[in-house]
């Protein structure tokens, strides 16, 4: 880093610890850069570092293992979760996280995403949606917006064609085995305060063994939509949110545990029990 | 029954499995509860499964007894999803078995890509019923391409171990994670539906082979450097580089761990080349025929990756044929064909759908080889 | 792509933009609120949207190593360290220090 802290000076803000100091491969102000480095900034504040094993996906935040100094497998497209239960079910003691862009979790990812939800698996995951294939060069994803031109609807999505945007988070949260569902945004600084607030209770819950943890982060992606950085954090705001909004979605944990409901702990015998009263 | 009571015989398969101090004591078994209890006691850590006959008894005997040991199993979404919570649990260093037939095989193709690339030990048992496509859900052979062919995308291979009794199938069961962790490699065991479904006698001798340190394994980076298990090397010479690597690896397996049986084969004329369910057929054909004065043997690939090339070119200089029995249309039978390289004619007879070949099919297959070969001259004196 | 020297532009710069060799100076020069990761800047901008106070800008003057002009404050006394150019930024180009308390 070729900044140099004066001595005694109080630092504000400094590039946590996690991240690791290099320049990242990401489009200029793309919001995998803002997620990334929350993510380095809750992990370091709960001291999980050491801990953690996370999964990386197939899309343009494969290359998360470069940038966070964790333990990282990288998960076929879309398997993450699946990938991750494995972890989590010989690991008690570990943290496991997974990150996945909207292509990995929504599109091919689907069965795995709503299998460890349903299962209460003490997971934390990341899903990071900027509504479009990235990585493969601006396809259309199943959070695109009606109307909005890709590579593959380059005449806009329609719905009589391709379908209408899946609500993936609110479909998750229905599930008893999801303890706790959010949705952030990187759109200003006040919105990634507080994505980082989703982020952190998303990684206690796990810690507290109450059940599977998301946190949708509503993203952008200048290169893909055709825009600047600037403008595409306008749309993000303007267009983007008003379709996919940001809040909690559900937080089962602070509902009282009734029969039925969710967030039990994975009892040590292994199996899945997903209802299991605390 | 807990462990600690005698079962009677006729009741083992019912019960829980005696405990160390029947060890050696004989029993019936299911052959793929067998291979379940022998992966136990061979320490798997974790199992992950879909239901599919005719393997359905593997996961259910994992779900009784993997609890009562304190050890993980999932029933997953589906055979994707099965693989993939492998890949990550053996990406912790973690001793893992997955199971399936043929069509849930064919879902594991990518992970086996993404396991051989990045070097994760898994064993994979696949229970062979009739395809292509849904199928049937009698025996078959017909998924020995898949297994020996790399079975998913990019340049690789996986050890194929293909049992013919339940006894050995057990046995291998060991061998497998033994293989898979001192290689780093996806191992696969091929039975089909009738070794999988069959009771046999069989001894209850376990062993659970050592582990071997696993310095690349994910555990959480406390006081070391991150470790990242992956496959993605975007620079061409990096991924050349690990192409290499892996060849080596390949290449180190096809030196060491080559296996294979014979029976009567210090006087064959005409040689059965077949593993599995097919080498029993075989042996009761051999033995008619031999009664019908026809000199039969049988080699009895036990790898059929590496394939026992350099044993089968050897012996195809001193016999005048040999008769290839499957249960497939034919595909072991191509890499005798290239072992052998035209010394001796190759023959093959097969059923498929389910269908298994009648030892009076094969026997009337090696009259045909007879007839329609020569007398070879001998390339070595006996 | 053009590559400029660090040192080259110290004259350039208005400040916030600190190197190896501006550290040597730092116990003489006035408060730097904004340390700046020059080579990081992507030059997407978001820094200079986010800034309640207005005072970053893109520094169409030079390019850093990557080829983006990089972001540069324009007017450090008027920073009060909020940070929002920090929370925005992708590439953690920003280390904010809190002002020094004047003394009593």
């Amino acid at each position: 880093m070729s900044v140099a802290i004066p001595e005694g000076a109080r630092v504000v803000f400094g590039r946590p610890e996690l991240l690791v100091d290099r320049t990242s491969s990401y489009c200029p102000g793309c919001g995998h850069g803002v997620v990334h480095r929350l993510i380095a900034e809750v992990l370091g504040d709960l001291g999980l570092g050491p801990r953690t094993i996370a999964v990386a996906p197939v899309g343009c935040a494969v290359f998360a293992y470069d940038y966070l100094g964790l333990d990282f497998v990288e998960a076929p497209h879309g398997r993450a979760p699946a990938v991750a239960t494995g972890i989590r079910r010989v690991r008690p003691d570990a943290f496991v996280l997974t990150y996945q862009g909207d292509g990995d979790l929504a599109a091919i990812g689907t069965g795995e995403i709503v299998h460890a939800a349903a299962r209460g698996e003490l997971l934390t995951a990341v899903f990071v949606n900027n509504g479009i294939f990235g990585m493969t060069g601006g396809q259309m994803a199943p959070t695109t917006l009606l109307g909005q031109r890709t590579t593959s609807t380059p005449r806009g999505r329609e719905a009589t064609f391709h379908g209408y945007p899946i609500p993936m988070t609110e479909m998750l949260a229905v599930l008893p085995g999801v303890a706790y569902a959010a949705r952030g945004s990187v759109a200003d600084a006040a919105s990634i305060g507080r994505t980082k607030q989703y982020l952190r209770r998303a990684c206690e819950v796990q810690l507290e063994g109450r059940g599977f943890a998301i946190v949708e982060v509503i993203s952008n992606c200048p290169v893909g939509w055709g825009m600047t950085p600037l403008e595409s954090i306008e749309r993000l705001k303007e267009v983007v949110a008003l379709e996919y909004r940001p809040g909690v979605i559900v937080d089962r944990t602070r509902e009282p545990a009734v029969s039925g409901a969710p967030g039990g702990a994975i009892p040590a015998d292994g199996t899945a029990t997903a209802a299991a009263e605390r | 029954m807990t462990t600690q009571q005698t079962p009677a015989p006729s009741d083992a398969q019912r019960t829980a499995p005696p405990g160390p101090r029947h060890h050696g004591r004989r029993v019936l078994m299911k052959g793929n509860e067998a291979m379940a209890e022998a992966a136990i006691r061979a320490g798997c850590d974790a199992y992950f499964g879909y239901p599919i006959t005719p393997q359905a008894e593997l996961l259910e005997w994992m779900a009784r007894r993997m609890p009562e040991e304190g050890r993980p199993f999932v029933q997953a979404e589906s055979e994707l999803g099965a693989i993939n919570m492998a890949l990550g649990a053996a990406a912790t260093g973690a001793r893992v078995l997955v199971s399936s037939s043929s069509p849930g095989i064919s879902l594991m193709a990518e992970a086996m890509s993404y396991m051989a690339a990045s070097e994760v030990p898994v064993v994979l048992i696949n229970v062979m019923r009739g395809g292509p496509g849904l199928g049937s859900i009698g025996p078959s052979q017909s998924d020995y391409f898949q297994a020996t062919k790399g079975h998913g995308h990019g340049d690789y291979r996986v050890p194929v171990l293909a049992p013919s009794s339940i006894s050995e199938a057990m046995a291998l069961t060991a061998d497998a994670f033994e293989l898979a962790e001192r290689y780093r490699t996806p191992v696969m065991i091929l039975t089909d539906g009738i070794l999988g479904q069959a009771m046999e006698p069989v001894e209850l001798t376990f062993r659970e082979p050592p582990r071997v340190p696993a310095e690349w394994a994910l555990t959480g980076a406390a006081g070391r450097p991150p470790r990242v298990v992956r496959s993605l090397h975007l620079k061409p010479e990096d991924l050349e580089a690990h192409n290499r690597h892996l060849q080596a690896k390949f290449a180190a397996i096809a030196d060491r761990e080559v296996r294979h049986d014979g029976e009567s084969l210090d006087d064959a004329d005409l040689v059965i080349v077949a593993y599995g369910t097919a080498a029993r057929v075989a042996r009761t054909a051999i033995a008619r025929a031999r009664e019908a004065g026809l000199r039969a043997g049988l080699f009895r690939p036990i790898t059929l990756w590496p394939f026992p090339s350099d044993a089968l070119r050897d012996l195809a200089g001193r016999v005048r044929g040999l008769l290839v029995v499957e249960l497939s249309a034919g595909q072991m039978v191509e890499d005798v064909r290239l072992a052998v390289e035209g010394r001796v004619p190759v023959a093959f007879t097969g059923r498929t759908g389910g269908m298994v070949p009648a030892p009076r099919e094969v026997v009337a297959a090696l009259r045909h080889l007879w007839a329609t070969t020569a007398e070879q001259p001998r390339e070595t004196t006996r | 792509m053009i590559v400029v020297a660090e040192s080259a532009l110290d004259d350039l710069s208005l400040g916030g933009a600190a190197d190896s060799a501006g550290a040597g100076r730092a116990a003489s020069a006035p408060f730097q609120p904004v340390l700046i990761d020059v080579d990081r800047c992507k030059g997407c901008a978001l820094c200079v949207a986010a800034c309640p106070k207005g005072i970053l800008a893109l520094d169409e003057s030079r390019v850093n190593v990557q080829g983006y002009h990089p972001v540069r404050i324009t007017n450090p006394d008027a920073c009060t360290s909020d940070a929002h150019c920090a929370r925005v930024c992708p590439d953690c180009v920003f280390t904010i220090l809190a002002r020094p308390r004047p003394p009593r």
